[in-house]
This record gives structure tokens, C-alpha cells and sequence, in this order.
């Protein structure tokens, strides 16, 4: 056994020498709703600057970032698109107990492709026998999905668009499948809509209408930057920050 | 001159065979050291090889023509083939390998047929057997009668007594003969063995490096002397 | 087990089953022509026939998402004439499944073709045979151990076909959900009894496969 571990001992001293010295630039790693993909960008771009911190995103669908939280990915913050997602990692004594917030709302759309000659007015028209497949983010876990979901079913029309449903992973997935004219409409948030260049907006859900989205953002419990992610989520948090958001369409609530 | 061999080129690994021949024997022999390019020959006239250029032409009829185009596919030549191996079907029967290429329909000559042939050759009893059961003797029966019963405008034998030893050889010979003399094939017959030529051919042409340096009747001894075989 | 899960199961294994008979006239095609023939290109189409082997199967899935959707060659084609759609539905899974596992019956095959001496094919065409003759006659009986190894190889590589399979047919409940895109979500969802419990039928699905083959290889052996 002393055999071995002079050369272990030997080679962890000399990993340890080489280590880089611990700098004032810290990076926070932050798991956020795919559908906050270039808000977030933009508002980091600024807070680095100001900072000298560096923001590393992991953009996806809440549902499988939580996920990988859960199985100890090293997130600093976690800014999901529903609530459910952040009390299953809150039950799990995962969030920092004081930095739970939620400022941010969105609402509904049904999208079809730029070229389509579809007429979708209302929600009902999906169930249109010309509707032959409709794409969601997963309802059984992306928020997206589960919100559409619960939209559909308020209205009375799950059963009838259930059996058209083809579920993706996030929700900017649907963006591409309906852009790419294999589905013939889908259903995602007012601010991705303007995202992609190859569908349109064919009705919206008006926000009295449609489910209570709410996007809470929060700092993870095991963070190893707890200081530096407490500053980056004040930001999120300003005014600053807000503006960033309406512009790309989001509802900031004070 | 019923097989006409002019201007054969066709490129081995180092050498070109080159021949230019024609026969009119019964039996010739090829007679020559390994790697003379016998086989090669041979499996040209089937047709089982690509030659650089060629006229070959068996009893009158154009077989392969490279200046005009000309290559009649392998299995409308009519040329029976023993190859060195055997090549007996290891997944048919005795039976079926016989009858593999034979069409009753096609068959008009009676010494062609599967009583006769395997008359001849005395492989009644093996019919039914499995190919991997026959002894060395009897496998070489077989392939000549496989080959006998396409009914066959000639014969061509690679080595066909190599494998087997003095005495088996002594017993192989005969047969040989009786399908010279009661089928009256023409056969190209390669060997290396002198005392096969002088028993069953008539005229030897000698090969080495791809081409013919020699051409005698079997009778005279000279040609045997004449490689290094 | 579910009645859904049940129906995963056996969805599965008809799908991966049917994209092993459908490239089998095209595998063996292709492993006679390479194992018998040469040709300028040759290695180009060697290549070309390896790359879902190699590549990332969700690469391969993209490629075939743009080429099978409905603006793709061959999607817009079937999809103007002929009313069908293969993106998102169950002929996605099965395109996915026959792209994903035709090189592996390939180069079996191949080296099955490749393994039957060329003389007995040379000899039977000596005593008459034609090229198709020579082939189910000669070469496939001599050749079966190898390519029943291959099918076997290609259907077990359909069943565990995931990347590919989620680009281009989605995961769709009761239309295109496979063994594999199933455990994935049970997973994403944290129903890890219900992950394990597919798992095991994965298991299960590829041992009877597995031992079926060999069995199958035993009996030819003489």
C-alpha cells in the first residue's frame, strides 16, 4: 500500500501546485428555460461586463434541467417556466431557502409555417380534420406542453387534439418541427414565436384566457458560487433586466 | 483444329501469359511447373477470367473475341471443368451435385446420360451419400461425372490425379481413359506428372512463365526433361 | 406491466422486425455486389454504406429528417403523391430502424459472400447456372450461417435504435414510442421503477435474440 501512494501523494501535490490561482472572475453556471434563451444572453452580456463574472447557460426544457439538478449537475441558478418544476427541487431541499422569485409571465400562441394556407382562428381549429398533427413541448413534463395542456383542457378540446399531439423535448423544438412543415401547427410561447423566421403567429391566447405561466428563478442550495449567484439573480431581478425582457415580449411583474 | 487458342494476353502477378495455339488432339497435355500459368489458361477458355486480349474459338464457334467484343458468358460454352479442388458442392448430396448442371431435355447424345455416365465411372452406389463421406477416389469420380453429364463439348482437367497417392492414381487412370475413349471429348488435361501424359495423352504442350516453349506428341520422351518440374 | 407498456413491447419488436425484411433484399444485393465485384468508386460507396455505423445516430437522424420531411426529395415526393407522411409517424421509426441497422447486415453479409470459395460459384456456372441460379443455389446456402448472423445483429441494432429514431419519428404515446425512446422518458420523469421495469424487458428482448442465433448457427453446424 506505501508503495502506492508516494506516487499519488506525489502527482495530487503536483496537480494541486498547478491548479490556477483562484482569480476575481468567478463563472456562474445557470440552467434556464429554453424559451428564455436570448433574453438571458442579452442580459448577461451586460452584468459581465459590469462583473468581470462570466455566465455559462444551459438552455432545455425545465423539466429535464431540473432532472439533472437533482442528479447533482453543478447549477448556480435554475430559472424554470413553471412553478412545479421549482417546488419538486425545493422539496428536495435543493433551492437556497430566501432567493426564490418569480417576476416573469408569457402567454400562448398557436403557430403554424410561414407558408401555410391553414386558417387557425381560435384554438377550436385545431381540431380541424385539415389539422393533422399538432406539436407541443412534452405535456406530461415541459412546461410548455403542460400548459398548453391545461389551456386545451379548460376549453374542452383536449380529446379531440390529444391523438394529433407529437410531443418534443423543449419547446423550441416545436418551432422547428412546425417550421419545417411536418406538423401543421403548434402551440408555444408569444416570445418564441418571433424567434424563428419560418412560422407565424395564427392566434393568440389571450392572457386572461389562458393558464397562469409563471417563470421562478432561484439559486441552487449546492452552488459553489453562492455570492457571485446571489449578485447575477439581483440583476435578473432590476429593472434593467426587466426592460430586456419586455422587449422580447415576456410580462414582468413587479 | 477444334480449339483455337491466338493471341492470348492476360497479366498474372509477374509475369504475361502469352499464347497463341491451336489443337487438334484428343487429349493435350499442359505440362509445366507451378506457377506456370496453367490454370490460368484453362480458366480462360471457360471463361472464368478476363484476359487482356483473346480469340478463342472451340469447335468453330467464337467464344471470346476482345477485338470485336465478344465473350459468350461461362455457362453457355459447353466446356465441362475438373478444377484442381474438386469444388463438389459441400451442401448438395452426391445426387444433386450430379444433376446440378444436368438438363434432361438439353441431353441428346445417350452417352451423356446419368445411367451411362455414372456406368462409366461406377458411382451408382454413391448417389444418395454426403459429398464429405466420399473417399478421395470416389470424390474425383463424382467431379468427373458432375462435369460429364452438362454434356460437354470439352473437357478441361486441372490436375486431377494430384492429390491422390501411387495406388489411388493406378485406379483413376483407367477411368480416365474409358471417358476418353467411350466419350471421345476432346480434353485439355494439366499435370506434372510424366507417366499421366504418356498414359493418357496425345500430344504435350509444355508451359512455363506463361508461355509455351514446347509442343510434341506424348510418345516422344524428350519434353519431359525440358522444365524443372 | 401496462397494457401501454405492453404495446411498446410488442410495437418494438414488429417494427424492428419488419426493417430487418425490408433491407434484406437490398443488404445482400449490396454485400454480393462488394464482396464479388470491383468498380471505380468502389471505396466511395463502401464508405457511404458505413457511415450510420460511425456517424452520431442523431446526425444520421437529421439527415433523414431533412430528407424524409415534407419538404425533403423524398418526403415531398411522398408526401404530394402519395398523401404519406413518414416524419412523426410510425414509417419514421421504421426508416430510422432500416438506416440505423443496414450496415451491420452489410458487412456480415459480406464477409459471409466473401467466405464462400469463389470456385464453387465458378464451377457452377461451368455446369450452366446463371448469376441468380449461382447465388440461391451456391453462394446463400453456403453463405446462411453468416448472413442469418447479420439479420440477427441488424434486428437486435433495431431494437435499441434511439437517436435517430427520436429526431425523426418524435416519441409519440401509442404511435412511435420504442422500448428505448420509453425508458428515456421514464427517466426524464423520474419513474425509475418504470424505467427498470423496460430495461428488463430490453434485456429479455435481446438475450431471446441473442440465444435464438445461436441456436440457429448450432443446428447448421455439421
Amino acid at each position: 500500500m506505501s508503495r502506492w501512494k508516494t506516487p499519488f501523494t506525489w502527482m495530487a501535490t503536483v496537480i494541486v501546485a498547478c491548479a490556477p490561482a483562484p482569480t476575481d472572475a468567478t463563472t456562474i453556471n445557470v440552467f434556464a428555460a429554453a424559451s428564455l434563451t436570448e433574453s438571458l444572453k442579452e442580459i448577461a452580456v451586460a452584468y459581465e461586463k459590469r462583473t468581470g463574472n462570466k455566465v455559462v447557460f444551459n438552455f432545455g426544457a425545465s423539466s429535464f434541467l431540473a432532472r439533472q439538478i437533482e442528479e447533482g449537475a453543478p447549477a448556480d441558478i435554475f430559472f424554470s417556466a413553471d412553478e412545479a418544476r421549482m417546488d419538486s427541487l425545493e422539496k428536495k431541499g435543493l433551492v437556497l431557502k430566501g432567493t426564490r422569485k418569480s417576476r416573469l409571465s408569457n402567454s400562448l400562441v398557436i403557430v403554424v409555417a410561414l407558408d401555410s394556407v391553414l386558417q387557425i382562428g381560435s384554438a377550436t381549429d385545431l381540431t380541424q380534420t385539415r389539422v393533422k398533427r399538432i406539436a407541443l413541448a412534452d405535456p406530461k413534463t415541459v412546461p410548455a406542453g403542460i400548459y398548453a395542456k391545461q389551456y386545451l383542457e379548460k376549453q374542452g378540446l383536449w380529446n379531440a387534439v390529444a391523438p394529433k399531439v407529437v410531443p418534443t423535448d423543449n419547446v423550441r423544438a416545436v418551432l422547428s418541427a412546425v417550421g419545417s412543415g411536418n406538423v401543421e401547427a403548434g402551440m408555444v410561447y408569444k416570445t418564441d414565436a418571433g424567434i424563428s423566421k419560418k412560422v407565424r403567429i395564427a392566434c393568440l391566447i389571450p392572457s386572461g384566457e389562458g393558464p397562469h405561466i409563471s417563470y421562478p428563478m432561484a439559486v441552487v442550495k449546492d452552488s459553489r458560487q453562492l455570492d457571485a449567484a446571489k449578485g447575477f439573480l439581483k440583476h435578473l431581478d432590476s429593472d434593467e433586466a426587466a426592460r430586456v425582457f419586455e422587449k422580447f415580449g415576456f410580462i414582468v411583474r413587479k | 483444329m477444334y480449339l483455337v487458342l491466338r493471341q492470348i494476353s492476360l497479366a498474372v502477378a509477374d509475369f504475361t501469359i502469352e499464347v497463341d495455339v491451336e489443337l487438334q488432339s484428343q487429349v493435350t497435355a499442359v505440362f509445366g511447373p507451378s506457377g506456370a500459368g496453367k490454370t490460368s489458361v484453362l480458366d480462360l477458355i471457360a471463361g472464368l477470367r478476363r484476359p487482356q486480349s483473346a480469340f478463342i474459338q472451340l469447335h468453330g464457334r467464337v467464344l471470346t473475341d476482345t477485338a470485336n467484343r465478344v465473350e459468350v458468358p461461362t455457362r453457355l460454352r459447353e466446356i465441362g471443368y475438373v478444377p484442381q479442388d474438386l469444388a463438389l458442392f459441400p451442401h448438395l448430396s452426391v445426387h444433386q451435385n450430379l444433376l446440378y448442371g444436368h438438363n434432361t431435355k438439353v441431353e441428346t447424345n445417350h452417352l451423356f446420360s446419368f445411367e451411362h455416365v455414372t456406368q462409366v465411372l461406377e458411382i451408382q452406389s454413391l448417389a444418395l451419400r454426403s459429398v464429405t463421406d466420399l473417399s478421395g477416389g470416389e470424390k474425383q469420380r463424382v467431379a468427373l461425372a458432375r462435369a460429364l453429364l452438362t454434356s460437354p463439348r470439352l473437357l478441361l482437367l486441372d490436375e486431377p490425379l494430384a492429390s491422390l497417392d501411387m495406388n489411388l492414381k493406378s485406379k483413376i487412370i483407367p477411368y480416365l481413359a474409358r471417358i476418353r475413349d467411350e466419350f471421345r471429348l476432346p480434353m485439355l488435361y494439366i499435370t506434372h506428372d510424366p507417366e499421366e501424359v504418356r498414359a493418357l495423352c496425345d500430344e504435350v504442350l509444355v508451359m512455363d512463365r506463361g508461355r509455351i516453349i514446347s509442343r510434341s506428341p506424348a510418345a516422344e520422351p524428350r519434353w519431359s526433361g525440358q522444365t524443372t518440374a | 406491466m401496462t397494457a401501454e407498456e405492453w404495446q411498446i413491447v410488442w410495437f418494438t419488436a414488429w417494427v424492428s422486425a419488419l426493417s430487418t425484411i425490408l433491407i434484406l433484399p437490398f443488404g445482400l444485393a449490396a454485400a454480393w455486389l462488394l464482396a464479388r465485384y470491383q468498380w471505380p468508386g468502389k471505396s466511395i460507396v463502401e464508405t457511404l454504406i458505413s457511415l450510420p455505423l460511425v456517424m452520431p445516430p442523431v446526425a444520421t437522424g437529421l439527415i433523414l429528417l431533412k430528407l424524409f420531411g415534407r419538404r425533403g426529395a423524398i418526403g415531398g415526393f411522398l408526401h404530394d403523391t402519395l398523401n404519406l407522411d413518414i416524419i412523426f409517424t410510425w414509417r419514421g421509426v421504421l426508416v430510422s430502424l432500416a438506416v440505423m441497422s443496414f450496415p451491420l447486415l452489410v458487412r456480415s453479409a459480406r464477409v459471409a459472400f466473401e467466405g464462400v470459395n469463389l470456385r464453387f460459384e465458378q464451377i457452377a456456372r461451368t455446369l450452366g447456372a446463371g448469376d441468380f441460379r449461382v447465388f440461391f443455389t451456391i453462394t446463400m446456402p453456403l453463405a446462411l450461417r453468416g448472413v442469418v448472423g447479420g439479420m440477427i445483429l441488424s434486428f437486435a441494432r433495431a431494437l435499441g435504435e434511439f437517436g435517430a429514431t427520436i429526431m425523426v419519428a418524435g416519441n409519440i404515446p401509442g404511435q412511435t414510442s420504442t422500448l428505448s425512446l420509453a425508458i428515456f422518458q421514464s427517466v426524464q420523469l423520474g419513474h425509475d421503477a418504470d424505467a427498470f421495469r423496460l430495461l428488463g424487458i430490453s434485456v429479455v428482448l435481446a438475450f431471446v435474440a441473442v440465444w435464438w442465433s445461436e441456436y440457429f448457427m448450432r443446428q447448421r453446424r455439421r
